[in-house]
C-alpha cells in the first residue's frame, strides 16, 4: 500500500496571459486557468503505482478557491483525495514560500510514501518547487524522472538528464519531478468519476489549520523581489515586403543567395 | 599545485559560481557564468570563486579549461562520494561552504545538476533564488538581476532581500573568456564530522545514444512556431533545414503543442543560437524567444501579423502565411537543385 501525495498547479492557459500595456501587470480577468500540462505526467505515474501497489493518491494545489476544478479534474483521473490550501497570507508567494506551504501540508498528511509534481510549470518555469519542498522536508529529491518501480522494498528511479540516463536508488520518503515525456498514453479523464467529482469536495486547509510561521508566507516569506517591469522597445530595423507567396519565396532565396546559403544556377 | 585549506580558513563575502563537474567533465556553462559575474565581482570589489564538486583534480578531464578560467580562486571539494551525482548530498557540501564563508552571492549555470541542487540549497536555508536570469548589473551597490517574463516583451527586474544572492543563469547567452593569470586551486577540507552519506545511490548511468542538437553552432537555424498551425506543417521544416543544411529550432508554445521536442526549444527555458541566417515561420517574437536568438547575424521573419515583435526585429520580413511561403521555398529548392 502506498500513499502518495501529488501537487498540482493551475496556470494560465497559453495565449490568454495579457499584459496590461500601462501597468505591466497581468490582466487576471482574460485569463483561463488550466492544469499545469506537465502536472499530467505526475498525476499518470501516481494513478499507475497504485492500480500496481494499491494505496491511495491526494492531489495537493495551493491557491484561491477556483482551484477547485482543476482538484476535480484529477479527481476524474483517478485521485482518491483533495486537499486545497486557500488563504489571503498565502498570496503573492515566490518559490520559497510556495514550497514552504506545501511542505508543511504535506507534513501535516504524513505519513506518505512519496509526493510527485510536475518537472515545472509553463507559466513561472522555475522548475525550483520540487526540490526546494524537498529540502525544507529534509527528504531526498530527484528532477526529471520518467521512470519509477520498486525492486523489493527499495525504489528504483529513472532520470534522464542533458548526459544520459541514470538509474537511482532512492531511500524513501521522497520527493520527484516527473519529466513532461515519462508516458506515451495519458490516461482521460473517466466519465464515472467525473460524474462523482460534481458532489465530491475538497478539504480547505487556512494558514490556521497548518503549524506555520505567519512570517514565512506570501509576499511577506518571499525574500525574491520583483522590483520593475519594463517593455523592451522594439523599432523596425530592416525591411518588410508583403505580395503574392510566390514573389516573397523569389525575394527570399535572393537573400539566401546573397549570404551563401544556396547556390543559384 | 593545489594548496589544502581549512573550510573556516577560507576568505569570506566572495561571489561563488557551481562548477557543474559530471562524469569528470567540467560543463562548459559553468566557464560561461563566469563572465557576467566577473564584472559583477569587480564593481563589488569582491573575488570571483568557482566552486567544484568532484572525485579528485586528476579525473577532470578539462581542467586545461578550468585552468585557463577568469575566477580569482577555484575552491575543489573532493570526495570518492561526490563521484557520482547526488542532489542531496551535492547541495549539502554547498550549504556547509556557504555556512562557513558567507559569500555574497551563489550562482549556478541553469543546467540539469545546477537546477537541481540550487532549490535544494535556498530551501535549506531559506533563501531567495531567481531562475533563468540573463543579465546582471550592480545598482547601488546591491545585485539587480533581469530575466524575460510573461507576454511579449516585458522584461522583469529581480531583487533578492537574502545574502548570498542566488540565481540560475541562463547557458548559451555569456561567452567563455579566458585569462593569461591562472587562478589559486585550493583543496577545500570540510569538517571532520560532515556526513558524506547520501540517501540516493546511483546503480547504473546509459550515456545518452541520441546526438545532442546542432542548433547552437548552426550556421542556419530555421524555427517554428505557432503560425505553423500544425505538426504536420512543423515538420516540414526538418526538410527545409535538410536543403539549406540547417538545424530546427521553435518557440515554446510549439513545443507545449506536442510539435515537436522540448530539447529544440530556443529562448529563456532553452537554448540560445547564433547563426549567420535564422528564419521563423509563423514566430510573433515573444521575449522568451527572441533573448535566444537575437545575436543572429541576418533575421528572416515570414508571419501575417506586420507588428509582431519578430517582425519588427527582422532585417527582412515577408508578411504572409507561414505554412504556404514554406511549402512554396521548399518546392523551389528542390527544382532548383535538380
Amino acid at each position: 500500500m502506498e500513499k502518495i501525495i501529488v501537487c498540482i498547479k493551475g496556470v494560465p492557459k497559453p495565449g490568454t496571459v495579457k499584459v496590461d500595456p500601462e501597468t505591466h501587470t497581468l490582466k487576471r480577468e482574460s485569463m483561463e486557468l488550466i492544469l499545469n500540462p506537465n502536472d499530467r505526467s505526475a498525476l499518470e505515474m501516481a494513478i499507475r503505482l497504485k492500480e500496481r501497489h494499491g494505496g491511495e493518491v491526494t492531489v495537493l494545489t495551493m491557491g484561491p478557491p477556483n482551484m477547485i476544478s482543476l482538484l476535480k479534474y484529477a479527481y476524474a483521473l483517478g485521485a482518491d483525495n483533495m486537499i486545497l490550501l486557500s488563504d489571503r497570507a498565502f498570496a503573492g508567494a515566490d518559490t520559497l514560500a510556495t514550497s514552504y506551504v506545501l511542505a508543511k501540508a504535506i507534513e501535516k498528511i504524513s505519513p506518505f510514501s512519496l509526493v510527485l509534481m510536475g518537472l515545472k510549470s509553463i507559466d513561472g518555469e522555475t522548475a525550483q518547487v520540487p526540490p526546494e519542498t524537498a529540502s525544507i522536508l529534509d527528504l531526498p529529491s530527484l528532477t526529471n524522472v520518467k521512470e519509477l518501480f520498486k525492486e523489493g522494498n527499495k525504489w528504483i528511479a529513472v532520470r534522464e538528464n542533458e548526459y544520459g540516463e541514470e538509474e537511482i536508488e532512492i531511500e524513501g520518503p521522497f520527493v520527484c519531478s516527473v519529466s513532461p515525456s515519462a508516458f506515451d498514453y495519458l490516461r482521460p479523464p473517466s466519465l464515472k468519476r467525473l460524474i462523482e467529482s460534481k458532489k465530491k469536495e475538497p478539504e480547505i486547509w487556512t494558514a490556521s489549520e497548518l503549524q506555520v510561521n505567519p512570517e514565512r508566507l506570501g509576499l511577506k516569506g518571499s525574500p525574491t523581489q520583483v522590483i520593475d517591469v519594463y517593455e523592451k522597445k522594439l523599432e523596425i530595423k530592416g525591411t518588410i515586403l508583403e505580395g503574392e507567396p510566390q514573389e516573397l519565396v523569389e525575394k527570399l532565396l535572393e537573400i539566401l543567395q546573397e549570404k551563401e546559403i544556396i547556390k543559384l544556377g | 599545485m593545489v594548496e589544502r585549506t581549512k573550510i573556516e580558513e577560507l576568505s569570506k563575502e566572495n561571489i561563488l559560481a557551481f562548477g557543474e563537474i559530471y562524469q569528470g567533465k567540467l560543463h562548459h556553462a559553468s566557464l560561461e557564468i563566469l563572465t557576467p559575474l566577473k564584472e559583477i565581482a569587480e564593481k563589488l570589489n569582491k573575488k570571483l570563486i568557482l566552486l567544484c564538486l568532484a572525485e579528485s583534480v586528476e579525473k577532470i578531464q578539462n581542467l586545461e579549461e578550468i585552468k585557463q578560467c577568469i575566477a580569482d580562486e577555484v575552491w575543489f571539494i573532493l570526495n570518492k562520494e561526490l563521484d557520482t551525482f547526488k542532489d542531496d548530498l551535492f547541495a549539502e557540501v554547498v550549504v556547509e561552504v556557504i555556512k562557513s564563508t558567507k559569500p555574497y552571492g551563489l550562482f549556478f549555470p541553469a543546467t540539469f545538476a545546477g537546477t537541481s541542487i540550487a532549490p535544494r540549497i535556498a530551501g535549506s536555508l531559506s533563501l531567495g533564488l531567481c531562475a533563468h536570469v540573463n543579465a546582471l548589473e550592480v545598482e547601488e551597490d546591491k545585485i539587480v538581476m533581469s530575466r524575460p517574463t510573461y507576454g511579449e516583451n516585458i522584461i522583469a527586474k529581480l531583487s533578492s532581500r537574502t545574502l548570498p544572492i542566488m540565481a540560475t543563469l541562463s547557458a548559451g547567452v555569456f561567452p567563455i573568456k579566458s585569462s593569461e593569470k591562472a587562478p589559486v586551486f585550493k583543496e577545500v577540507m570540510l569538517p571532520e564530522n560532515f556526513s558524506w552519506r547520501s540517501r540516493l545511490k546511483v546503480r547504473k548511468f546509459n550515456p545518452s545514444e541520441k546526438q545532442p542538437t546542432r542548433l547552437t553552432t548552426a550556421k542556419v537555424v530555421i524555427a517554428g512556431g505557432r503560425g505553423l498551425k500544425n505538426k504536420e506543417n512543423f515538420q516540414k521544416l526538418f526538410e527545409l533545414a535538410e536543403l539549406l543544411k540547417g538545424e530546427v529550432g521553435a518557440t515554446r508554445p510549439a513545443c507545449y503543442e506536442g510539435w515537436i521536442e522540448e530539447e529544440r526549444m530556443i529562448g529563456v527555458s532553452g537554448v540560445s543560437v547564433h547563426p549567420k541566417v535564422y528564419i521563423g515561420f509563423g514566430i510573433s517574437g515573444a521575449l522568451q524567444h527572441t533573448v535566444g536568438m537575437e545575436s543572429s547575424e541576418f533575421i528572416i521573419a515570414i508571419n501575417t501579423d506586420k507588428e509582431a515583435p519578430l517582425v519588427k526585429m527582422a532585417h527582412l520580413a515577408l508578411i504572409g502565411d507561414a505554412p504556404k511561403i514554406l511549402d512554396l521555398l521548399i518546392k523551389r529548392l528542390k527544382s532548383l537543385s535538380k
